[in-house]
């Protein structure tokens, strides 16, 4: 069965390897947000009690920027799905028919495309950029020894969280673009999305920054596993037992929002109406 | 086989205020008005048989058949195809139909169309003989070979219509749902078009329904022919029984002298209508009760034809007659 999504998984390595001006974009943009957060933590440390030596809700100065380099990275490597764009595009232009005609899951097609896109991205840009990132980041002394063997347990779990993230975004995307068939718009949608999955991943500032209680709640979120969480792994901020834990909540919440999209779905197609023709 | 039965679809459309203060208040309360586009029509196609799905637009064709492959929900009613009810198994009914719609194609615009029949190949899991077989033969009965490294959005509109309807067939579906599959094309194409679904289902038995606009297409494919307005059906039944609708009608047109006119010709009987047009005389009748022959002879000993066309009565004349019948009993119940 499984076969028949492949040409979908070769559709999205493909288009991602398409785009070389964007990712040329991407990688000027990035170095210049990287810089002002540097600067930006630079003066909150600096202009803290303890100064340059602080450590605020756990996070020393040289872990901070470890963090702010690494979330970056993951977020261009994992997140690169236009699965919502793509189900506004079909419910706007009426192509949604093409799909629901053919013997092939819509909510599978989109799950193909986006894994070919991650596989893509991770084996051409996200290994180097990782292994430069770790390297340069450890040689600096911004990270804790990478102890090896220790490490590796911690890189395989990495990786797999690096998983579980991308198909997070990707059904958290496919969530809100199925709810297109009700707004018929998909712009507003999406912005709800990327503000909501970059404020309560941490991307935008580590969750221990939060009040404890909405952090107590956001630990049991999807959101967390999508950037702190693997992040956290990779530098070894997360023992083996917590790490093991945030991957077993984000596939949990893998699992209950695919059921949830299941039947979202079969709900929002019996609202199809294909204009015209 | 496809079974429909009472099937009805209704669709809700926000009615929208005009101006600003109208689209303001559609902010705030929606009102609905209910389109019913389908009305509980009910139909049974067996096997191996070409159907033609006909009425004027917005009738409901296409919304039956986006019902009957499985886009469309109905909102009451029934299909089964082969006993399966397209909407609710989707992905079983899909592996058996093919489809294509006139007014938009299926294939992927930027990649060239062999391609698309390769991703078509792994999604409907075609063996590789089967494959090659089923593109020879297409590649035959719809000449697609020339064009099959192009990309699809540099086909002209007849090529790409061809390669739509090549790209419908090629899991080899027991039914095949046209919709408007020779809108815009020329002659040529149209030709090469009805030859190929004649092929179709001659080799491998393919159940077709089929929607147009051109009676050509009706006469040249269809046994049968259900003709749809405002939702309900007005006809089902062969071809020919639609044509006897209202008779054995047929048309004689002469070439007379100049001195024979409509209005002072001999008459025959009141059943024979008589008009002139560029010219020539055009004689009207129902050969069941006004024998041919007959009319033939009065030409000819009357009128003093010099030349004749003898003509049967269009599908195109009858579908329009019904319809304009149709549309003068809803004028007069208004």
């Amino acid at each position: 069965m499984l076969k028949r999504y492949k040409p979908f998984l070769r559709a999205g390595a493909m288009d991602t390897l398409a785009f070389r001006f964007n990712i040329l974009m991407w990688a000027l943009i990035t170095v210049c947000e990287v810089a002002c957060l540097v600067f930006l933590w630079l003066a909150v440390y600096r202009s803290s009690v303890d100064g340059m030596d602080a450590v605020i809700h756990g996070f020393s100065f040289r872990e901070m920027i470890s963090y702010v380099v690494l979330t970056t990275v993951f977020g261009f490597v994992t997140f690169n799905n236009s699965t919502l764009w793509n189900i506004n595009t079909d419910i706007k232009k009426g192509t949604v028919g093409n799909y629901l005609i053919k013997p092939i899951s819509y909510r599978g097609k989109f799950a193909a495309t986006s894994l070919g896109s991650l596989l893509t991205m991770t084996a051409l840009f996200g290994l180097p950029l990782y292994a430069a990132a770790l390297l340069v980041l450890s040689g600096l002394g911004f990270l804790p020894d990478l102890a090896f063997p220790g490490f590796f347990a911690h890189l395989g779990l990495f990786l797999l969280s690096g998983l579980c993230a991308s198909l997070l975004n990707d059904t958290i995307s496919y969530v809100f673009g199925v709810l297109c068939f009700y707004t018929s718009s998909g712009w507003g949608l999406n912005s709800l999305k990327e503000t909501l999955i970059s404020f309560l991943s941490g991307t935008l500032l580590p969750l221990a920054f939060f009040p404890a209680g909405l952090r107590d709640v956001l630990s049991w979120m999807p959101f967390a596993g999508m950037s702190q969480d693997p992040v956290l792994i990779l530098m070894m901020k997360y023992d083996l037992a917590t790490s093991l834990r945030c991957v077993a909540v984000s596939a949990a919440w893998i699992v209950a929002l695919e059921l949830f999209a299941k039947g979202l779905f079969s709900r929002a197609v019996r609202k199809v109406t294909v204009q015209g023709g | 086989m496809i079974e429909v039965q009472d099937l009805t679809k209704v669709f809700r459309k926000p009615v929208r205020g005009s101006g600003l203060s109208g689209m303001v208040k559609t902010l705030f309360s929606r009102k609905y008005d209910e389109i019913r586009a389908v009305d509980g029509i009910s139909f049974t196609v067996p096997d191996g048989e070409i159907v033609g799905y006909i009425g004027a637009n917005g009738a409901g064709k296409s919304t039956t058949i986006k019902m009957m492959c499985g886009i469309l929900t109905p909102t009451s009613g029934s299909v089964r195809i082969d006993g399966v009810e397209p909407y609710r198994k989707r992905r079983q009914v899909a592996q058996n139909i093919g489809v294509v719609f006139g007014q938009k194609t299926q294939l992927w615009w930027d990649i060239p169309l062999v391609e698309s029949f390769k991703v078509l190949k792994e999604i409907y899991q075609i063996s590789d003989a089967d494959y090659a077989g089923r593109m020879a033969f297409l590649g035959e009965v719809l000449d697609i070979t020339r064009f099959l490294s192009q990309p699809v959005r540099t086909l002209s509109l007849g090529e790409r219509m061809r390669a739509d309807l090549a790209a419908s067939m090629l899991h080899n579906p027991r039914i095949l749902f046209l919709d408007e599959p020779t809108i815009g094309m020329d002659v040529l194409v149209k030709e090469k078009i009805r030859q190929a679904i004649h092929a179709l289902n001659r080799t491998y038995g393919t159940t077709v329904v089929l929607t147009t606009h051109d009676m050509t297409d009706i006469e040249d494919l269809c046994s049968r022919i259900i003709l749809l307005e405002k939702g309900a059906i007005l006809y089902d039944g062969p071809l020919k029984s639609l044509k006897n609708r209202f008779g054995n009608l047929k048309t004689l047109t002469l070439t007379v002298p100049a001195e024979i006119r409509a209005e002072t010709a001999p008459r025959l009987s009141p059943e024979l209508a008589i008009s002139e047009e560029d010219g020539r005389l055009v004689l009207r009748f129902d050969a069941d009760r006004l024998p041919l022959e007959q009319v033939i002879q009065y030409a000819f000993r009357e009128l003093r034809a010099m030349d004749m066309k003898i003509a049967e009565i269009s599908v195109g004349d009858v579908v329009k007659t019904i319809l304009e019948q149709q549309e003068a009993e809803h004028a007069e119940t208004i």
